[in-house]
């Protein structure tokens, strides 16, 4: 029995959140069951995302492929350090946020379907990370943005409907690329699986239609994940939503898009001498700048952090751009803590609501006094944010512009420290106008914060200390996935095979074979 | 205990007392003032036992592995000048811990202030004992954000929250180039240890990034120690508590750029560069901030600036590049600790007891303070560089560096000059403080009595004005071997002779500090009318303040720019972002085709079929009208697009795929009737010519400025699609598919093998979309209220009802029974018929066209027909399904298919077939894979039929909730 589990370690952070969805379906009118299948959902998945951490950290890089089908026929699961990372910080998010959620989330949204809607999110979610298959990956792509558009309006204001429209048409517009590019590699490949298209384009001369085929990648990730200029969904929506689902938005589904674009970019195309780094670079810089930018003039903290999503994004991009294994490693360091730390500040953001009842900076204030604690526990992610010492943001930076100084993009390094400052002094903003400053109106006992909300927030910031003083091993984790990113043999022989691939094994007579066969092999 | 051990509990232990003060009650206000007493005194006693070891320049260095995949180690290292900074930071921390147990208020929040001065102090001490650059860097950003809390610690004060925010970015700012700095310092030398960086100054010196290294550090130096033009920052931090100001703005985290300075001073220093930048601050803060001292209205003000001067006095020394300056510099550093720490605690003092620091409000306080008047006094005295106090001993030093001659360019020539008038500044405003506070008349108007303070509260002064006197009188004994140690560890074997003797002869420094303390008593004087008039600020340069000139600059960037750049970009508007959107995507995929000359393969163009082509032209007609009537007339649109739909469906036929063909069908006719449904509650188009706007000329433009990214977009999309579908043929998994479908996956109808086998995983995902989908509209429209505009009957009913209400034998409604009668029979009847369709085609969905999602479809057409046939009403008292039931079992089903292969030790959802006899039917393959497909038939079922629920639930709602439409304006309303 351990065997068996242990042997399917990759495919259990997806079976688990989908039955448990399935069960919370089921039980739509009981509040009571669906919470507790939810909790006990979330809490497996992250005992199912530390089992496949340690394995892979353990025995390598892990594939299985379903249906017994031999990659590259079948679909396959695999999943190195990186995937293995990122789905263990899902899990950790998920049941931080689930926790929150208990006290955030209204008897009317859990009427309308939270739990189902927010386990199916979180399956797609580890189903993008693990998947091994280009077109598998767009069936997780698809998965995610419906059950995010059903989250997103569950509360059904104006508001919300408005969002959702802009989110639901600007993403299916992302996923309508995706699926070009898919087709266009499809049709230029001849397969499907990741491994094997690494195989094979390495081996291809670069055409026009591969470029392409980039390019759309590029945008149709860059969308999801918020890069500029294609990021106007992401603080056009995020905020709408409640915020315990906001926090879970901010935190996975914009670093599902960098994923795949670090996936996509790593293994199968090169992005020297494509043009794809020259662009990467400057959609970087103007990710990391506008970002920073656009949350200067808002008032509403979550407009606010919805911004700076945007200009962290740029950072990790920087360090895909620059490519070497230094950078990469900073890059997913980023992706790490920047998940850990932005989610945490949409759920201090929903607890500086709960206690002022209002998001507006400009109405709120006192929290310092009326909430020490929650001060302190704002102040951990901030600075993280901001990327000051010693919290994991501060190294996270580090790790980053010391790579563009060896990758010799200077102005990358300078433009970084810049946003850096910008960050520093719109965290420092939120901070006076919210626990500082008094509040402008007469009232002002501030409304205790639940435990419920502060134990997650705690307990992520408990994590981003823990990052920030001892560093050492995440650092290694990041070197050590970098280095299967920029080096996928590992990667290719545990989903491939030591000598697999198409045409190798099939001896197949071209003369017989045409498209529109069914009615000929029936007889 | 071994020095390492020393040296962590010295740096650890104020953090951990920082953690424990921090969850002290309220109250404890003894506690706390003792518990930061006792770190003080231990770590002041730890450092003064480790003395011995750090003489002669030996080091006590403790390391600790941290960060070996960057190469940084965890380095605690105390020199002689490190150990300086030690004792002044825990001993002057001890002296302002008793102070502000007496300074604090009771209702303060005084376990705040405690254990952010603790973690100040374990900042501190970290960034002196840092044996490591980059951990010098941490530390030092550390000293940027407590010291933030500490100025912002009265916070209900506007003053204070901007004077910690000028204060934080700004020396965050520098503390990020630093970092940057080093880290480009680490980039040179090849290692972050001090010690390495320390033995490599010729190759820094001599290095291409030598430049922007040396820029970048100097930036992080100068802005955290005030310096000319970062200055500003400083006296705004006046907001903080007074104990913070002199411990923070006098003794400690402004020194710590000048601490910077002399670290790198052995490895930096030397070159015109340095000299350049380091000393034209140093001279520009010296000058400036004396003479802006001399016209502050505000004692802690006049301090501030007056702290200012004293650190580019400290920084001009550094920047000569000389050893002996050096030694003045870290000489002056103790000494002006020393007085400016003492001086502000009396500041504090006065302010305590008189409740103003205004020097406008205040006079002859020498009667009712005179023991803190006499130790201001002497403390002024020092700060103005009075003979027999420790000012004037390292005063004259600095005017004997000042009259060497270094480079001889015009900054060198000036100096001396510079300095004498500096001095005649700092004699003008130590005698300004002195006599508007402590002499004339005695003030009225003041809010309390003042009176003596406690004893305890004033012993820190006492203590700190009698280290002046003894200093400066008796310097060799006292200070001499300290700083000697101290000096020794920067300059090693380049420590030059220096005398710290009082008298030194008849010479240049000591006729220009003459010169100084004349005309400083005279310009005093002649300035008399001038200060009495209560003007705030200095004559000429009033007005030039950079602190306005910083906060335009943040307005600018943080609020005009971001501004501009949000309306360029940051659109609210769907159509705009689309516009954008798709502009950029065309961008994107254009630069790659000019770029690799793209040759599109036109021989796929061979056989040419008209009929083909015309069905497809009609098409095409088709969904564009479609767009085009989208919005004026939806049902028109609708129809279209299911024109569309079929030449889809016929094209797949043509090209001899049935099943996709069906599929596609059943999908049209059922999307078809839900979207018919949904279009009834969809508020009227808005016809009224009084709302039709006439097109502008710029409205006409836009639009086909759309229409033509439309066109491209569309053609290139199209162009693509058959660039990919008539590539030659080649290698592909394809043929794999073909060729095993019926061998192993059982079947022969290879697209089912592929969704239910092969590709079995993303069917899976798929109907997981359909079920969210369901859900989700199930969700939308659970509690929905129609539009009030569409909540009336549709116009054909209300004729109908009109007519049954004309006739007087008819009831309402029965125009509308009667005229489906005959079509209602047949629905009803067609029910069974098709529930046995459905089961053929999804038991022959493996072998011929059909399959799970295509029955489920057909399913569902069969409950629309009821729907249609009884009515909404009807069906939902009878219908014996609950959707969200058969969407969880479905789901369930088709995942443990999945699960149960994993049971048998294959993979997940690996298939299983064998071949069953069946009763009358005959031989039937029976594959695992059709449990599978069972599961996406049910939820293929149960998804559509909730949609249909969720839609057709609508009619039967009352209108009486229906509000009256309001416009959709801006929803995020914060604007």
């Amino acid at each position: 029995m351990i065997d068996f589990i242990i042997e399917h370690a990759v495919v259990w952070p997806v079976a688990v959140p989908i039955t448990a969805a399935a069960l919370a379906a089921m039980f739509w009118l009981r509040q009571d069951i669906q919470r507790l299948v939810s909790m006990v959902g979330l809490v497996l998945m992250l005992g199912a995302s530390l089992l496949l951490l340690v394995t892979v950290m353990q025995d390598g890089v892990q594939a299985r492929q379903f249906g017994s089908w031999a990659a590259p026929f079948g679909i396959s699961f695999a999943a190195d350090l990186l995937s293995a990372a990122m789905v263990m910080i899902t899990g950790v998010l998920a049941v931080a946020v689930g926790v929150f959620g208990l006290a955030d989330i209204r008897k009317r949204e859990e009427h309308s379907g939270f739990h189902p809607l927010f386990l199916g999110m979180l399956t797609s979610v580890n189903g993008a990370f693990l998947t091994g298959d280009i077109f598998n990956l767009y069936v997780w792509f698809e998965i995610m943005l419906i059950t995010a558009m059903g989250l997103l309006v569950l509360g059904k204001t104006r508001a919300q409907l408005d969002g959702t429209l802009k989110y639901a048409v600007l993403n299916l517009f992302s996923t309508l690329l995706f699926l070009l590019a898919v087709a266009i590699l499809y049709g230029a490949t001849g397969s499907l699986n990741m491994a094997d298209l690494s195989r094979i384009l390495a081996t291809t001369e670069p055409s026009a239609a591969l470029t392409l085929s980039a390019a759309l990648f590029l945008a149709g990730f860059g969308i999801k994940a918020g890069y500029f200029p294609l990021f106007f969904w992401l603080p056009a929506s995020y905020h709408t939503a409640s915020i315990t689902i906001s926090a879970i938005f901010a935190g996975l589904l914009t670093k599902v898009g960098v994923y795949a674009c670090f996936r996509v970019f790593t293994l199968m195309f090169e992005i020297e001498g494509s043009g794809l780094r020259e662009a990467m670079v400057v959609i970087a810089a103007g990710t990391m700048l506008f970002g920073v930018f656009g949350a200067a003039v808002q008032w509403d903290v979550r407009r606010i952090l919805s911004f700076h999503i945007v200009s962290q994004i740029g950072y990790m991009l920087l360090g895909l751009a620059i490519a070497t294994p230094l950078a990469i490693a900073g890059a997913v360091f980023y992706i790490v803590h920047h998940i850990i730390v932005k989610a945490n500040l949409f759920l201090v953001a929903g607890a500086i609501y709960r206690a002022t009842g209002t998001y507006d900076l400009r109405k709120s204030g006192g929290l310092m006094r009326t909430n020490p604690l929650l001060a302190a526990l704002f102040l951990i992610p901030a600075i993280s944010l901001a990327g000051l010492p010693p919290l994991s943001g501060f190294w996270a930076k580090f790790l980053v512009i010391d790579a563009s100084f060896q990758g010799g993009e200077n102005w990358l390094a300078a433009v970084a420290l810049f946003v850096g400052v910008l960050t520093l002094y719109s965290m420092s903003k939120i901070w006076i106008e919210a626990f500082w400053k008094a509040p402008p109106g007469v009232r002002q006992t501030a409304r205790p914060v639940p435990v419920l909300m502060l134990l997650p927030i705690a307990a992520l910031g408990a994590i981003t200390v823990t990052i920030g003083l001892s560093p050492e091993p995440f650092i290694q984790y990041a070197q050590a996935a970098a280095e299967t990113l920029v080096n996928p043999e590992a990667y290719i022989v545990a989903v491939l095979g030591e000598s697999a691939g198409p045409g190798v094994e099939i001896a197949f007579d071209p003369a017989t074979a045409s498209p529109i066969i069914i009615e000929e092999s029936v007889q | 205990m071994p020095g390492e051990t020393a040296l962590i509990v010295i740096l650890l232990l104020p953090f951990m007392a920082a953690f424990v003060a921090g969850f002290l009650p309220q109250t404890a206000r003894n506690t706390e003032a003792w518990l930061a007493g006792v770190v003080a005194v231990i770590g002041l006693g730890l450092s003064l036992w480790l003395y011995p070891q750090v003489t002669d320049g030996g080091v006590v260095r403790a390391e600790w592995t941290w960060m070996p995949s960057l190469g940084l180690n965890f380095v605690l290292r105390m020199d002689g000048f490190a150990w300086l900074f030690s004792v002044l930071i825990t001993g002057i921390g001890l002296l302002v811990v008793l102070y502000a147990r007496y300074y604090m208020s009771p209702s303060d929040p005084v376990p705040r202030f405690f254990a952010f001065f603790l973690a100040f102090m374990g900042a501190m001490l970290g960034l002196v004992l840092s044996g490591n650059i980059i951990q010098m860097a941490v530390f030092w950003e550390l000293t940027s954000i407590v010291s933030f809390l500490l100025i912002g610690y009265w916070h209900h004060n506007a003053s204070a929250r901007d004077g910690a925010r000028m204060a934080l970015t700004i020396t965050g700012t520098g503390g990020l180039c630093l970092l940057v700095g080093v880290l480009l310092i680490g980039h040179i030398v090849g290692s972050y240890d001090l010690d390495v960086v320390l033995a490599s100054g010729d190759t820094i010196r001599d290095h291409d990034l030598y430049a922007p290294t040396l820029i970048l550090v100097l930036l992080g130096a100068l802005t955290k120690s005030a310096q000319f033009p970062f200055h500003f920052w400083l006296p705004h931090a006046m907001a903080a508590p007074t104990p913070v100001s002199a411990y923070l703005h006098s003794a400690t985290m402004v020194k710590a750029g000048v601490f910077l300075l002399v670290r790198f001073w052995p490895v930096m220093a030397g070159t015109d560069l340095w000299f350049l930048i380091v000393g034209a601050a140093g001279l520009s803060t010296l000058l400036l901030g004396a003479y802006f001292a001399i016209f502050q209205q505000d004692l802690k003000g006049l301090l501030a600036y007056s702290t200012i001067s004293h650190l580019g006095l400290i920084t001009t020394l550094i920047g000569l590049g000389s050893p002996l300056g050096l030694v003045a510099a870290i000489f002056h550093i103790v000494n002006h600790a020393t007085f400016k720490a003492s001086l502000f605690m009396a500041a504090g003092i006065i302010d305590h007891e008189t409740g103003t620091r205004d020097m406008r409000r205040l006079s002859g306080l020498r009667r009712a303070l005179p023991i803190t008047a006499t130790l201001a006094m002497v403390a002024s005295a020092a700060m103005a560089g009075v003979p027999l106090l420790n000012g004037f001993l390292s005063k004259e030093m600095f005017f004997t560096e000042a009259v060497e001659n270094h480079t001889g360019s015009l900054l060198d020539q000036s100096l001396p000059y510079v300095a004498t008038l500096a001095g005649m500044f700092s004699v003008v405003y130590s005698l300004r403080f002195i006599h508007k506070v402590f002499f004339g008349p005695d003030a009225v108007g003041l809010e309390k009595e003042p009176h003596e303070p406690p004893h305890w509260m004033r012993l820190p002064i006492e203590l700190l004005v009698l280290a002046c006197l003894i200093v400066g009188i008796i310097p060799g004994i006292t200070i001499g071997p300290f700083l000697a140690s101290a000096v020794t560890s920067v300059l090693g074997p380049e420590t030059p002779y220096y005398s710290l003797s009082i008298w030194h002869g008849f010479n240049l420094p000591l006729l220009m500090s003459i010169v100084a303390l004349v005309g400083g008593v005279l310009i005093y004087l002649a300035l008399q009318r001038y200060l009495s008039s209560g003007i705030e600020g200095p004559p000429w340069f009033r007005n030039l303040k950079g602190q306005r000139i910083f906060e335009r600059l943040l307005v600018t960037l943080s609020w005009r720019w971001a501004k501009a750049l949000e309306k360029l970009l940051g659109t609210r508007k769907l159509q705009p972002q689309l516009r954008l959107l798709i502009g950029t995507v065309l961008l994107a995929a254009c630069l790659p085709l000019f770029m690799g000359r793209f040759a599109p393969n036109l021989s796929a163009f061979v056989g040419f079929d008209l009929g083909f082509a015309t069905m497809w032209a009609v098409g095409m007609a088709c969904a564009v009208i479609a767009a085009y009537q989208a919005k004026y007339h939806r049902l028109v649109a609708l129809m279209l697009m299911g024109g569309a739909g079929l030449v889809t469906c016929i094209t797949f036929v043509w090209f001899s795929a049935p099943d996709l063909a069906l599929t596609q069908l059943l999908v049209e006719i059922v999307t078809t009737v839900l979207i018919l449904l949904g279009l009834r509650w969809l508020p009227k188009r808005m016809d009224a010519p009084e709302l039709v706007r006439p097109a502008t000329l710029m409205v006409t433009l836009r639009r086909y400025r759309d229409l033509l990214l439309a066109i491209v977009a569309g053609l290139g999309t199209a162009a693509l699609s058959f660039a990919v579908m008539t590539r030659p043929a080649f290698d592909s998994v394809s043929r794999f598919f073909l060729e095993r479908a019926y061998t192993e996956g059982g079947g022969t109808n290879v697209v089912n093998v592929i969704l239910v086998d092969f590709r079995g995983f993303d069917t899976l995902g798929e109907v997981v979309v359909l079920a969210t989908v369901a859900i989700t509209i199930y969700v939308l429209l659970r509690r929905f209220r129609p539009a009030a505009e569409s909540v009336g009957l549709p116009e054909q009913q209300r004729i109908q009802a009109d007519f049954d209400a004309e006739q007087p034998h008819r009831r309402p409604g029965d125009t509308l029974t009667d005229y489906l009668n005959i079509p209602s029979v047949i629905m009803q009847w067609m029910f069974p018929v098709i529930i046995v369709l459905s089961m053929y085609l999804f038991l022959r969905g493996h072998e011929l066209p059909g399959g799970g999602f295509a029955a489920g479809i057909t399913m569902s057409i069969g409950f629309i027909l009821q729907y249609m046939a009884g009515g909404t009403r009807w069906v939902e008292a009878h219908l014996r399904i609950l959707p969200l039931r058969w969407i969880g079992w479905g789901l369930l089903f088709a995942g443990g298919t999945g699960i149960a292969s994993t049971l048998f030790g294959f993979p997940f959802l690996t298939s299983y077939f064998q071949y069953l006899e069946v009763p009358l039917i005959g031989r039937v393959p029976v594959a695992s894979a059709l449990l599978f497909d069972l599961g996406i038939f049910l939820l293929v079922v149960g998804a559509t039929v909730l949609i249909l629920i969720a839609l057709a639930h609508q009619s039967v709602r009352s209108p009486k909730a229906a509000r009256a439409p309001r416009p959709l304006g801006p929803v995020g309303g914060e604007q």
